[in-house]
């Protein structure tokens, strides 16, 4: 039965409320504004600009680091530094090398690790602040609802079907059981963030991958207020080494923001081959750090989030224009793969997309054709000089971190040549190696107060769920979560999930997948991470998800 | 009909709370409508469906509150009413209701709801406090409304499973037992329609309430255990019928 | 200091919770050198009156109308407000049950002044009483104190005080005294029909004094009735972590945690339940926490009264037969 759908139609549909997609929104609205103060027809409205978020709240479920660069947010809001809510300038640069008892910091702080300029911020507080700027101008932000499906119509993109609230678990309407709304657009711009659901079905749809496809890495935080003069607000340092292994690439980072709070995590490449590593055991491994432990001594957890981040770079940007849609930020692939920062990348992207989409509007043409001079400011922009200078970076450290540096150096020298340009890559699902029989490691369980189990750490992630709602973790096929992967990857998934989502079960003499839906931070690690690629993340009902506050 | 309905904006369920005397940090946490209100709020919405009228919420706290009014009004309430102060969190539930009182005083009402209690201090006494002030019946716990010929057949929960039904005039004040609907969602069309909506803003002083305190919070502070776990050994039968016993003489909870 | 303590009846039966604010009372009189009326309202409830007195109470005060057989909220205001006027106690002192809630806030504000309600505790700071209550459902405790005049106004939360610990009369008897009150049928506005039972179709456990909760423990659905009979023969509620609710062996509304309810009962009885954060923040506010799980680690020992580490599918027949034994 064909369900019935309220209608709505809208200039734009941005359908995501991060850094890009409100960067995208505020200045539309503002070339809008000046548009229309000049008199010249058409008139355009700035209330014809339809925003989505999934999270409760406008930066629910933004999580970064976070270190902005911020030019982009110059340029988007010339006198940002009067009430953006920056927290603090970075003050000192450090990069440490961790062995399991020392550190040793690399005296001259190397150019990727310098952060003169750039500010220690909460991105929560940041796309918050943002939010507010963009309801502002009228553009209509609608909390709590997810893009569900796209419209397909011709050779492009129509709009997005919003998530159907109110049904239980088996998929049957409750009480208060309300249809998603067939959204129409002229330009549907994605702005989902990482590994976006609508943008996933997009690319493959249309096969939009670049010569490499996207690449992940995953990133764990933990926000704590530490004891008074532990650390000093803008003191920014980066970590190599233990307990991440040389194969592997990864790191950790310590960030003081003011008030005595202090923003740790452990980030890892989503390509290493042990199926049964644990990114969030070994980030809890990491606090134990002599020099970690010291700092959290006598501290309190705040707050817990994990997320994934597209690392793949220049050679990984899907195309991002097609009839009637836009791809901005993190679903576009724009990040530096090597200073692993993206919010201001995010913030042009969405701001070269609303330029874009001005001059659409105003010539009424939303076609490829039109919307194809997005990619030309991309490659005008300091986006392609930043991402170009580093587009073999990330590919470089592929087989782990020792052949990247090699790598990493060559491209240094080579303008970001290094030893072939383009260095091909492949998704790091593809790295695991099969268990062949060796039993499973032991879980980590935490002392309650430095480290933590999963649970513990979720509880502190103030993640909800509407717990009568379908399961929107779909797997296509439990029977090789049963058979196959239990004897060939042993079930990653259990591993990987920060969240502690996946479980298998003991159901008779075998295993069986039990998700706990309700924990998931939409970190997106499962959709990536996953060797069979048979996990789909769907929106779950709309306002469902982590709140990180602060974070 | 018209009905009045007070919401409170409480700090969000998940929010971490860090503890400043006798209040939290607002700092870096989030608020929320109080989840007991958003079922007095739809029970008020789908008595004006069947009844017609006009839905008013009103709130009181600082700035942020006009988020908490704006939900409501997304939901399908007519208009809101701001009571701006910013020491709220501070009044005692008499002088809450003082205020609440003389804001709802000014407006055309048959009908005041309010949820059972609220997330945050949890008092439960605003409901009754309103009629007391406004002069008005009231009846409390309510899992059920029918109106008709200008009263209210209403069923009340009491205790251990007993119910009962009463009759209450209009106008009345109504305490709203949680659960007792399921709330709907806002849609986009309400969204958008909300930001038309009207929000009175007042201040607490323009009311000409005079605020004397009857009580104070001195202090709020995570409770701490300070009984050792008693481990009880032996065969099963052994340790259940010690447990029995302990149940019975020692805690007395049995 | 003088204590009036309103006790509640309902169709000549008590309210237990009566006696557990009569230890309240005797504990804060004893702390404050006080004496105690014990307030004994409703119609044809005499015998209940003549029942108080043989505590140690200093009198109890009958208030009996025909306009009160059956409470109402403006009758138990009319009628109370007579007797506080009458009496002129400092403190009163009432149960924290649902027809309080529905009452005495109006009956302190008609005399202008406040209560503070649902309190587990109360401390004597040298003359000064301060009153402990919850406040973020259960995350947190609050010292409150009056700061206006007498008389002050308190509840107190069911279970918050011992009712085995009300001591009797010392020498047999406290005086009974009727209260004349006056009042008028118009000044009672609702009216008060049936009183009926209902198998609730949701259950409220944040009232539920006694639950057993069930955890991952339980294995399987065809388990739960071994629970079942266990909170039956305890007389409690059933309940469980969220790993059950989400396989859907029990609905949803018996969740208990961060997801699902928040409850201070008097009794939590936790079978197989690991004590995940999730869980615990739904249920540390009870106030006798009883953990039975076989892994002697589980972190719901850390929060426990009494722990028993064990095989529950052997320690539930056993408890129930116990349980059942002493209830005979």
């Amino acid at each position: 039965m064909a369900i019935q759908r309220e209608q709505l139609e809208a200039d734009v549909l941005i359908v995501g409320a991060g850094p890009a997609g409100l960067g995208c929104a505020l200045h539309l609205a503002n070339l809008i504004k000046q548009h229309n103060a000049s008199g010249v027809k058409p008139e355009l409205s700035a209330e014809n600009i339809y925003v989505l978020e999934k999270g409760r709240e406008l930066g629910a479920h933004q999580l970064s680091g976070a270190i902005m660069n911020p030019k982009a947010l110059a340029e988007l809001v010339p006198d940002f530094e009067k009430s953006a809510p920056l927290d603090t300038a970075v003050t000192e640069s450090a990069a440490l090398i961790f062995t399991e008892k020392s550190s040793y910091r690399v005296p001259v702080t190397p150019p990727p690790f310098q952060n003169a300029g750039n500010y220690v911020i909460s991105l929560n507080k940041l796309v918050k602040w943002m939010g507010g700027l963009v309801e502002a101008t009228g553009v209509n932000v609608f909390k709590e609802f997810g893009g569900a499906d796209l419209i397909y119509e011709g050779d492009g993109v129509a709009g997005v079907i919003t998530e159907d609230k109110g049904l239980d678990k088996n998929g049957k309407p409750k009480d208060n059981y309300t249809p998603g709304y067939e959204l129409r657009a002229k330009v549907t711009v994605l702005a989902e963030g990482t590994r976006g659901s609508l943008t996933k079905q997009l690319v493959a749809k249309k096969n939009l991958d670049n010569i490499n496809p996207q690449t992940y890495g995953f990133g764990i935080k933990e926000l704590w207020e530490v004891a008074p003069g532990k650390i000093k607000p803008g003191y920014v340092a980066h970590t190599l080494g233990w307990p991440i292994s040389t194969k592997m690439y990864g790191g950790g980072w310590i960030y003081g923001l003011s008030n005595n709070r202090v923003s740790i995590g452990l980030v890892v490449a989503l390509e290493y081959e042990d199926p049964r590593f644990d990114p969030h055991a070994a980030f809890q491994r990491w606090k134990t750090h002599p020099f970690v432990r010291s700092l959290l001594d006598g501290g309190k957890l705040v707050r817990y989030g994990a997320k994934s981040l597209p690392y793949g770079g220049w050679y990984s940007m899907p195309q991002n224009y097609l009839d009637g849609a836009l791809i901005v930020g993190d679903s576009g692939s724009f990040l530096d793969a090597q200073r692993l920062k993206g919010v201001h990348l995010a913030i042009k992207s969405g701001m070269l997309a609303a330029e874009t989409i001005f001059e659409a509007l105003k010539k009424g043409d939303y076609s490829a054709k039109t919307l194809q001079v997005y990619k030309n400011k991309i490659d005008q922009s300091y986006i392609k000089t930043e991402m170009w200078k580093v587009r073999n970076f990330h590919q470089g450290f592929h087989n782990g971190l020792l052949e990247g540096f090699i790598n990493a150096g060559l491209q240094e020298i080579t303008g970001g040549h290094g030893l072939t340009d383009p260095m091909r890559t492949h998704p790091g699902y593809q790295n695991y190696k099969e268990i062949y029989g060796r039993p499973a490691p032991e879980r980590f369980k935490g002392d309650g107060k430095l480290t933590f189990d999963r649970l513990t750490d979720v509880y502190h992630s103030g993640t909800r769920h509407e717990d009568d709602q379908p399961c929107h973790l779909k797997v296509r096929d439990l029977n090789i979560c049963s058979t196959r992967c239990v004897e060939e990857y042993g079930n990653p998934c259990q591993y990987f999930c920060p969240a502690a989502v996946y479980e298998m079960a003991r159901e008779g003499a075998g295993l069986k997948l039990k998700i706990n839906a309700a924990n998931c931070v939409h970190c997106k690690t499962c959709d990536i991470a996953d060797p069979y690629q048979i996990i789909d993340w769907v929106v779950p009902e709309g306002g469902g998800g982590p709140n990180y506050e602060g974070m | 009909m018209n009905i009045i309905v007070c919401i409170k904006q409480v700090p969000a369920k998940d929010a971490p709370l860090a503890i400043a005397g006798s209040w939290i940090k607002e700092a870096d946490i989030g608020f929320e409508m109080n989840e007991p209100d958003s079922y007095a709020l739809e029970e008020a919405l789908r008595l004006k469906e069947k009844h017609g009228g006009e839905v008013v919420v009103v709130s009181m706290g600082p700035e942020r509150v006009k988020q908490t009014i704006k939900e409501a009004l997304a939901k399908g309430a007519d208009r809101g009413i701001h009571i701006a102060d910013d020491a709220f969190a501070q009044l005692d539930p008499l002088n809450s209701a003082k205020v609440l009182a003389a804001a709802i005083a000014k407006e055309k009402h048959d009908l005041v709801m309010t949820g059972l209690q609220s997330d945050d201090h949890g008092f439960g006494q605003t409901g009754v406090l309103l009629a007391a002030l406004l002069n008005l019946p009231h009846a409390t716990i309510i899992m059920q409304i029918e109106v008709q010929d200008g009263k209210m057949r209403l069923k009340r929960e009491l205790e251990a499973g007993w119910f009962q039904h009463i009759e209450c005039p209009l106008p009345a004040v109504l305490s709203i037992q949680s659960g007792i609907n399921k709330v709907r969602y806002a849609t986009l069309k309400g969204i958008m329609a909300a930001k038309k909506k009207e929000i009175a803003a007042i201040t607490r002083e323009s009311l000409g309430v005079t605020i004397e305190p009857t009580q104070k919070i001195e202090k709020i502070y995570v409770p701490t255990k300070t009984k050792k776990t008693e481990f009880l050994t032996g065969t099963p039968k052994e340790a259940a019928a010690k447990l029995v016993e302990k149940l019975k003489f020692e805690a007395r909870v049995i | 200091m003088k204590i009036l303590v309103v006790t509640e009846q309902r169709q000549g039966k008590w309210n237990n919770a009566s006696f557990e604010t009569l230890v309240a009372a005797q504990q804060i009189a004893g702390a404050a050198s006080g004496a105690i009326s014990a307030v004994v309202i409703g119609k044809g409830v005499a015998a209940l009156a003549e029942e108080v007195a043989s505590k140690n109470v200093a009198e109890v005060l009958l208030v009996e109308h025909e306009l009160l057989e059956n409470y109402t909220p403006d009758g138990y205001c009319v009628a109370l407000k007579q007797v506080v006027e009458q009496a002129k106690p400092e403190l009163v002192l009432f149960p924290h049950t649902y027809q309080v809630r529905d009452f005495a806030p109006e009956l302190a504000a008609s005399l202008g002044k406040g209560m503070i309600g649902d309190c587990i505790g109360f401390r004597n700071e040298e003359g000064k009483l301060v009153f402990v209550r919850q406040m973020f459902q259960g995350k947190t405790a609050a010292d409150v104190v009056f700061t206006g005049s007498a008389p002050w106004f308190a509840s107190f939360q069911s279970g918050a005080f011992r009712a085995d610990l009300l001591q009797a009369h010392s020498s047999g008897k406290a005086p009974v005294n009727a209260v004349k009150v006056e009042m008028k049928a118009e000044q009672i506005r609702t009216k008060p029909l049936e009183l009926f039972k209902e198998a609730k179709s949701a259950v409220d456990l944040t009232q539920a004094p006694l639950i057993v909760a069930i955890g991952r423990g339980i294995k399987a659905p065809e388990n739960i009735p071994q629970a079942e009979a266990l909170a039956k023969a305890i007389g409690g509620e059933i309940a469980a972590s969220r790993p059950i609710c989400d396989e859907g062996w029990l609905p949803m509304e018996r969740q208990i945690g961060s997801s699902g309810q928040t409850v201070a009962p008097k009794l939590y009885l936790a079978l197989g339940i690991s004590g995940a954060i999730q869980h615990v923040v739904g249920m540390k506010g009870a106030r006798t926490i009883v953990a039975i799980n076989k892994d002697q680690n589980a972190p719901i020992f850390e929060i426990a009264d009494y722990g028993i580490v064990g095989d529950i599918f052997e320690i539930m027949p056993a408890l129930t037969e116990e349980l059942q034994k002493t209830k005979g």
